[in-house]
């Protein structure tokens, strides 16, 4: 466990970083969403040739919507953390100005007199760190959960690539395309998500 | 941080803190006013947050921090009342006195607990313990919402930023040889007040005050003959130097 003394140093400039990093995972659900849009008028028209394509265009899509969902929320928990990180900087710093006038006191007669300010900002600041400490824990999570689904995205491309081989040679070169932008996609998306958890652990 | 009693009567004291030596170096030197009776007691121009502990730990020498039931800024400036996110924590059921206009500005330091009262433009007084302070309107003299505190009692004018210089910690606390002191304060007056017009009425205010000691926020105290040796030199002064010289 990292200490809690140094998580609010700076977390909010990591927690801006982490959202600013994922703009481009936002750019790669769009061109996901925007493959299975292509691969369901493909579907259409090569109809019942190739309908096991149908249930894997509809996860493609199911996954571009929930990775879109999730930068949102991540954007949504970043700010927070920002915020979150910048008042437990402020209780910090209060704490350490506490601290060092209870040093520089030590000869004054009633240097006790302000022990209850210091004991009610080592409460907030104390207070703060957990606040951080539960909305770094929550875009972890958030974060785990679209590196989750593009190792699922894996999975399908499997099976992508194997139902593309099957299918009718006039269509086949159409589908295996839209299968390597999503596992490009995919990648892109898995590299970078774990780029920002590698940001956030080594904090 | 030095610490001088300026002022003991029967029922109440001046005190002033100031030439930190251990500041850190780039930021303005900065006088800070203690006034306190036996039960109460008020801080003027409590400082910036980078003196906070330095003032905490030299005020609690001479009363327990609660007995600071009012702080007064003279207008917003950061040297003047940056630490105010750190008194809020100490005297949350303190009042901060302040030109009104400088509220939500003043906020922006943090000021959850401290109650906030707003000086209207016209000054007004303060009873601390049955001490009675006057706030003395100097609008424009720098900032343009600005007050001193005078003290009918103890004959001392807190005068902010009027008469202030950026001096060194290593400064005396009193003006000693006044020709050579204004020529430390001369530019910062030039340029750090902005209107001759708010000068002249400034003045105007200030010498129908009995005054032995005039204390500004910055530089060295004022006394007896050297107050009115000031302001003759203050009105033949020319200031807003910087918008002729533009």
């Amino acid at each position: 466990m990292r200490q809690s003394s140094e998580l609010e140093t700076t977390f909010f400039v990591t927690a801006v970083a982490v959202s600013a990093r994922l703009g481009h995972v936002l750019k790669e659900a769009k061109n996901i969403s925007l493959e299975a849009m292509n691969a369901k008028a493909l579907v259409a028209r090569a109809g019942e040739n190739v309908r096991t394509f149908k249930p894997i265009t509809d996860y493609m899509v199911e996954l571009a919507n929930d990775t879109i969902r999730l930068v949102a929320d991540i954007d949504q928990e970043a700010l927070r953390i920002s915020k979150a990180s910048l008042i437990a900087l402020r209780g910090n710093e209060a704490v350490n100005h506490f601290n060092t006038a209870k040093v520089k006191a030590q000869k004054a007669l009633y240097r006790d007199s302000f022990e209850p300010a210091l004991q009610d900002a080592e409460k907030d600041l104390h207070l703060f760190q957990q606040n951080l400490l539960r909305n770094i824990r929550r875009l972890n999570e958030l974060l785990e959960e679209i590196e989750n689904r593009m190792l699922a995205a894996n999975v399908v491309t499997s099976t992508s690539r194997l139902e593309a081989a099957t299918v009718s040679p006039l269509y086949r070169a159409n589908f295996e395309a839209i299968v390597e932008k999503f596992e490009n996609a995919a990648k892109t998306i898995r590299a970078i998500v774990r780029e920002c958890r590698k940001v956030l652990n080594v904090r | 941080m030095q610490t001088i009693k300026l002022f003991e009567g029967p029922f109440h004291e001046w005190i002033v803190f100031g030439r930190d030596s251990e500041k850190i170096d780039k930021i303005v030197d900065t006088n800070q006013y203690l006034v306190k009776t036996n039960r109460e007691a008020i801080l003027l121009d409590p400082g910036g947050i980078e003196l906070f502990s330095s003032m905490l730990a030299a005020v609690v020498h001479f009363l327990p921090v609660e007995q600071i039931t009012h702080l007064f800024a003279s207008h917003q400036d950061p040297d003047i009342i940056s630490s105010l996110g750190l008194w809020d924590k100490t005297l949350p059921t303190a009042t901060l006195h302040a030109p009104w206009i400088w509220e939500g500005f003043l906020r922006h330091y943090g000021c959850n607990n401290i109650t906030y009262n707003p000086i209207a433009d016209e000054g007004g007084t303060l009873k601390v313990d049955g001490i009675e302070l006057e706030f003395i309107p100097a609008h424009y003299m720098h900032a343009s919402g600005n007050f001193g505190v005078y003290d009918p009692q103890a004959k001392i004018l807190f005068s902010g930023d009027v008469g202030g210089g950026l001096n060194s910690h290593e400064d005396p606390m009193f003006v000693q040889d006044f020709d050579q002191h204004i020529k430390q304060i001369k530019t910062f007056h030039q340029r750090w007040m902005p209107s001759e017009k708010a000068k002249e009425a400034w003045i105007k205010r200030v010498r129908k005050l009995d005054i032995d000691l005039m204390c500004p926020q910055h530089g060295a105290i004022y006394k007896g003959k050297d107050i009115d040796r000031f302001l003759d030199w203050l009105e033949d002064l020319e200031v807003g130097t910087a918008l002729r010289s533009s």
